[in-house]
């Protein structure tokens, strides 16, 4: 057990060590503690607290995933992911882990991956919890429209114009610029020859979309 | 003396040594001397002043004070070749004197050091390490015997320093030697018995007990950061003062930040101050490594991609965020050829000098003023492709460019495309006049044979 100024010979810290990397719940409760004395304990992987209790590598590892990941699937999905699906397929690519990994842990990498600008990000969208990899904003007329597309996972321009009583015009605007960004996807084949606006980052778990460990 | 002198060490091109394959740098320390006692029979004598030492999971290396000289060598000492550490003697005199820390060489009988690593020599010799530097001596001390008893050396293994790394270790069995760092079996059914009954252990462990631990440690973590604040508070007013500070103030300016790095709290980097020597040595390290991917991707490399892919190198030990971004904002410090970059849109690139901004407008003007670009504009792929660069990073290029007034943009059907500017050829006075040997003139010639004038 090396010793620090201080804190010279801690026998709980071992024990500590195992706890944290197995639970994510006391995981959560050690973040809450580190804010409220003031220490960030993931600013640096030389610091006490990631050399102590090994929570660096774990949390920097899960940060090198989330980007894989979010670059996998951005083909798909223009670089929004669902949160959810996001984590569903961080464990999928840890299977062979055992530790297990909560939306806590995904919430506290991403914030660390912000400053390495590239536009990541944690985003509220009507129920939902956004994660963006690209430097693109979203402003309020983009929120809207997809937390309208949260109910069937598509909407049109009727559907725009008549829920969130908008101009033909902006309604239109707003959702092209949305498709040239990459977030949605158009779909015509309907008999009723209306457009559909796909937007894959509020679809439930689609399992065609799988990233390789 | 051709015999008396420690193997060199090599050194990259930013002056950080090379390392053996499975190597790892486990501390450093500033301002150490290196003695030897003159021993009769040998013609073993070594003097080292004022270097850094770096104690690795195989050797001590120690290399010459910064600025390193270019083409000079540091030199090291084998783990292996120690026969004995001596435990420091605490004693009132020793509290007035920098620290010292002694160990035993062998040695054989040519004077030179079994580079290949054993206690073979017929001879020993004693060195002595004196740390003039502000450090954690005892936790080097600590580390230092921990490495020395570890025989990395003998293990053709990879370090297993967290459990958890992506399972790389743990159920293959392959290159582990398969032991973890506690010594402890993984590998077959003994490990498995065992991991499971850690398992069964721990959770069935009460979470209070957790907590409590918790607790006592958060206690002791709030006196140091008050001490931390305190520190941190001097360094802020002691950078402010005029005169930049003499060596030794900056020496333990630094070590002020390596241990306010160790609390959890990052300091920024000032004009005055280099940060943590952790930082600096991290800022060598990346710029080193940073070439070849810097080679593949034309010159240019999102930060974010550089995270991944060190730290997927490194495999354990990783650097957070912020330690790389600490890295990068120090190669204006020293003399490297990378730099980091932020565009406008808040995304950070690594950029290699040679790909300076006066280049790549140049590159991209010849790109849109030909016929083909004239008539049609340039989108980000056609950029990339001629640059030889990811298309998200021309695409920041060709906004750069624009907003320099070299491009104007074009959002149609089409897409977003870029066109050469000629507004800066047409003067509002004569809109109709059109110079002979403008780009305008060559516009206007290409547009009408295409026929779309």
């Amino acid at each position: 057990m090396r010793r620090r100024p201080g804190i010279a010979g801690l026998q709980g810290a071992a024990a500590a060590r195992n706890d944290i990397r197995k639970n994510p719940a006391f995981r959560s409760q050690f973040h809450e503690m580190c804010a409220k004395v003031g220490v960030d304990p993931l600013a640096s992987n030389k610091g006490f607290w990631a050399e102590l209790l090994g929570i660096g590598d774990f949390y920097y590892e899960l940060g090198v995933q989330i980007v894989e990941i979010c670059l996998g699937t951005r083909p798909h999905n223009g670089g929004l992911i669902n949160l959810q699906e996001l984590c569903t397929l961080l464990r999928h690519k840890r299977k062979t882990s055992r530790e297990a990994v909560s939306e806590d842990d995904c919430l506290r990498a991403i914030s660390k991956l912000k400053v390495l600008g590239s536009g990541f990000e944690v985003i509220s969208v009507g129920k939902k919890k956004l994660v963006r990899s690209v430097p693109t904003e979203l402003n309020k007329d983009h929120n809207e429209i997809i937390e309208l597309a949260q109910g069937q996972g598509y909407v049109t321009v009727d559907e725009v114009e008549r829920r969130l009583s908008w101009t033909s015009g902006r309604a239109i605007d707003t959702l092209e610029t949305l498709l040239d960004e990459g977030f949605a996807m158009i779909d015509d084949g309907h008999r009723d020859g209306k457009r559909r606006y796909w937007f894959p980052c509020v679809s439930s778990i689609s399992s065609t979309v799988v990233t390789d460990a | 003396m051709a015999g008396s002198h420690l193997p060199p060490a090599e050194l990259t091109t930013s002056g950080r040594p090379v390392l053996f394959p499975h190597e790892i740098e486990c501390f450093l320390l500033s301002n150490v001397d290196l003695e030897s006692e003159d021993s009769q029979q040998l013609n073993f004598s070594i003097r080292l002043r004022s270097g850094l030492l770096i104690l690795t999971t195989h050797r001590l290396i120690l290399l010459p004070p910064d600025p390193v000289p270019p083409g000079s060598k540091g030199a090291w000492v084998p783990l292996a070749a120690i026969s004995h550490i001596f435990s420091s003697k605490k004693s009132l005199k020793s509290m007035f004197h920098s620290p010292r820390l002694s160990f035993q060489l062998s040695v054989g009988t040519d004077g030179c050091i079994d580079t290949g690593g054993s206690v073979r020599g017929s001879r020993s010799a004693v060195m002595t390490l004196v740390i003039r530097g502000k450090a954690d001596v005892d936790a080097f001390v600590g580390k230092f015997w921990e490495n020395w008893r570890a025989r990395a050396w003998e293990k053709n293994s990879e370090e297993t320093g967290s459990s958890g790394s992506a399972g790389s270790s743990l159920g293959s069995g392959s290159g582990s030697g398969g032991f973890d760092s506690t010594g402890m079996r993984v590998v077959g059914v003994a490990g498995i018995l065992r991991r499971e009954q850690e398992i069964w252990e721990s959770t069935d462990k009460s979470l209070q007990e957790a907590f409590q631990d918790l607790n006592a440690l958060m206690g002791k973590a709030k006196e140091m950061v008050m001490l931390a604040e305190k520190m941190r508070q001097k360094l802020l007013s002691g950078s402010s003062q005029a005169g930049g500070g003499n060596d030794e103030e900056m020496g333990s300016k630094e070590e002020m930040q390596d241990w306010l790095l160790s609390v959890g709290i990052i300091s920024p980097v000032t004009k005055e101050s280099a940060g943590a020597l952790y930082h600096q040595q991290l800022s060598r390290q990346l710029a080193d490594f940073v070439k070849i991917p810097l080679e593949r991707s034309g010159g240019v490399i999102n930060l974010i991609d550089v995270y991944c892919l060190f730290n997927r190198a490194r495999g354990t030990e990783l650097i957070s965020p912020e330690d790389l971004l600490q890295a990068c904002s120090l190669w204006d410090k020293f003399d490297i050829p990378v730099m980091l970059r932020k565009f406008d849109s808040g995304v950070m690139v690594i950029q290699s000098k040679s790909h300076r901004d006066e280049e790549v407008f140049a590159r991209i003007k010849t790109l849109v003023t030909r016929p083909n670009a004239l008539r049609m504009g340039i989108s980000a792929s056609d950029a990339a492709i001629t640059l030889g660069i990811a298309p998200a990073m021309a695409k920041e290029h060709l906004l750069t460019a624009e907003s320099r007034g070299l491009l104007c943009r074009d959002v149609s059907p089409n897409g977003f495309r870029f066109y050469i500017n000629l507004f800066p050829e047409i003067s509002v006075d004569a809109l109709y006049i059109v110079g002979s040997h403008g780009i305008y003139a060559t516009w206007i010639n290409t547009i009408s044979t295409s026929g779309l004038g």
